[in-house]
């Protein structure tokens, strides 16, 4: 804050600098004392209630807000509502009145768009690129956006009335595990079907390969035993590559789950605990990583995916014993 | 499976939850293809191909004009060319006809000098003729007058042309 009352900048003049200056330290001090941390160190200080912030009581599983036709809504299925009507009205918004000479909005979008694509066409060449830059990209920004919009007011200090009690109305989306289970699910079906699609049935065989292992077999009993036996081994080896390929496949929906939901509760959390123990400015450097940390989780859960698609249909991994 | 399924429920995992997650991914899928990939894609491959087009167009049209310019040059050195030979044409017919003129004026303006001349001379001689009949006729009669007699027609007529023949040589 040194530097900004140095260059006098702002935006504004010298003396409402200094005043801006002074009414940030203030915020400091006061939120400092209002935190549980200030007020241990210095109880002879009594400020109002209000300034201090609630104990945080983070609860894993989301809340339920309300039932439509029976169906339990928890309040992260309504941020993720947000999270798409948000998306939709900006890129609709943006998209119909697009020129061809664009504006700067459109030029956000674009660049955003032409990112996303290059990065699916350097990974997994242009035909490829083309067909999982869709998914790829719609992961990127369901993520990012689901991420950055939970920052924003209102998530986490918005709360209803339910049957259960007062609970939060809007919850980030990333938060609920649901999500991340979600979009791995999805990001495993897109994976299983590029592959069949692409490679057919040789695709099963890169996780069910007991071809060496029966041609072992058959050379045995033409009697030769020798070779079949080796060729046996070699063919149980190959099977049981093959069943830790596919439980891989699986594992992999956990890792992307726990790794997204991991990373954003934590950032949640994170959160809470700074605003409770020290509250208004020194939450702020959090607020800017956890943007940042946003943007990381959505390029990894969409890279990921875009790795995982292109292995998929890449004939790379050909097995020698065909 | 059994401790997994415990953990992910511990976790939150419920199935409609789950199904609507799905759904809603699903639905901004759906949604982003339609309102934002294909506008933007379309708007992309369009744009690279105008700039791809454009650029074409533009070195074409510079190979038309520096190919435009190098005609004109060459268009231009021959006018000048042309325009040259005109002028000389022009200045040696203009030269031609200022030599033809002052020739034609030359021969007229002497054609009547002489004219003028022969004429003059013409005019002098009639003149003088009708003097010297006029002096012969007033010589006789004075001559009548002052001698008072009538001389003979030819010895008169001898006076007359002697006196006639001292006067031309008199006169010339």
């Amino acid at each position: 804050m040194a530097k900004r009352a140095k260059k006098g900048c702002l935006g504004c003049s010298f003396p409402l600098a200094i005043g801006l200056i002074v009414l940030f330290l203030a915020m400091f001090v006061i939120g400092f004392l209002a935190g549980p941390i200030g007020s241990k160190m210095f109880p002879a200080i009594q400020l109002p209630e209000w300034l201090s912030v609630a104990k945080p009581h983070p609860e894993l599983p989301a809340e339920v807000v309300f039932h439509l036709f029976g169906f339990p809504v928890s309040n992260s299925i309504i941020a993720a509502w947000v999270t798409v009507i948000v998306v939709i009205l900006f890129f609709g918004l943006v998209t119909r009145r697009s020129k061809l000479i664009p504006g700067r909005l459109q030029s956000i979008i674009e660049g955003l768009l032409g990112w996303l694509y290059d990065f699916c066409k350097n990974v997994a060449g242009e035909a490829d690129g083309r067909k999982f830059f869709p998914i790829v990209a719609t992961i990127f920004i369901f993520v990012a956006f689901n991420a950055w919009l939970g920052l924003l007011p209102g998530f986490g200090s918005i709360t209803v009335h339910t049957a259960e009690g007062e609970t939060h109305l809007l919850r980030p989306a990333n938060t609920d595990i649901n999500v991340p289970l979600a979009l791995a699910l999805i990001s495993f079906v897109f994976v299983e079907y590029f592959g069949l699609r692409a490679r057919g049935m040789r695709y099963l065989s890169k996780f069910f390969n007991f071809g060496a292992f029966f041609g072992g077999l058959g050379l045995i009993f033409r009697g030769k035993v020798m070779g079949g036996l080796s060729k046996m081994f070699l063919g149980f080896i190959n099977a049981f590559i093959g069943i830790i390929e596919l439980l891989s496949e699986f594992i992999r929906i956990l890792s992307f789950t726990f790794r997204l939901f991991g990373n954003m509760t934590a950032g949640e959390i994170l959160l809470l605990a700074v605003m409770f123990l020290l509250p208004f400015l020194i939450a702020l450097p959090f607020y800017v990583l956890e943007l940042f940390v946003g943007f990381v989780q959505a390029l990894i859960f969409g890279g990921l995916t875009l790795i995982f698609l292109t292995l998929a249909v890449t004939h790379k991994h050909e097995e020698g014993a065909h | 499976m059994e401790a997994l399924i415990r953990i992910l429920t511990s976790f939150g995992v419920t199935w409609p939850a789950l199904i609507a997650q799905v759904v809603n991914f699903v639905l901004l899928l759906v949604l982003l293809h339609l309102f934002a990939y294909k506008p933007v894609m379309r708007m992309l491959d369009e744009r690279s191909r105008r700039i791809r087009e454009s650029m074409e167009q533009t070195e074409l049209v510079k190979q038309q004009t520096a190919q435009a310019a190098e005609e004109t040059k060459k268009r231009l050195a021959q006018a000048s060319l042309e325009g040259q030979e005109i002028l000389n044409r022009a200045a040696k017919t203009g030269e031609e006809m200022r030599q033809k003129t002052l020739q034609d004026a030359k021969e007229a303006s002497e054609a009547l000098v002489q004219k003028a001349r022969s004429e003059i001379a013409a005019e002098r001689d009639e003149a003088i003729d009708s003097v010297r009949r006029e002096f012969a006729d007033l010589t006789i009669l004075a001559a009548e007058k002052v001698i008072s007699r009538s001389l003979d027609k030819k010895a008169h007529q001898e006076l007359i042309d002697r006196v006639l023949e001292e006067g031309e040589s008199l006169k010339k």
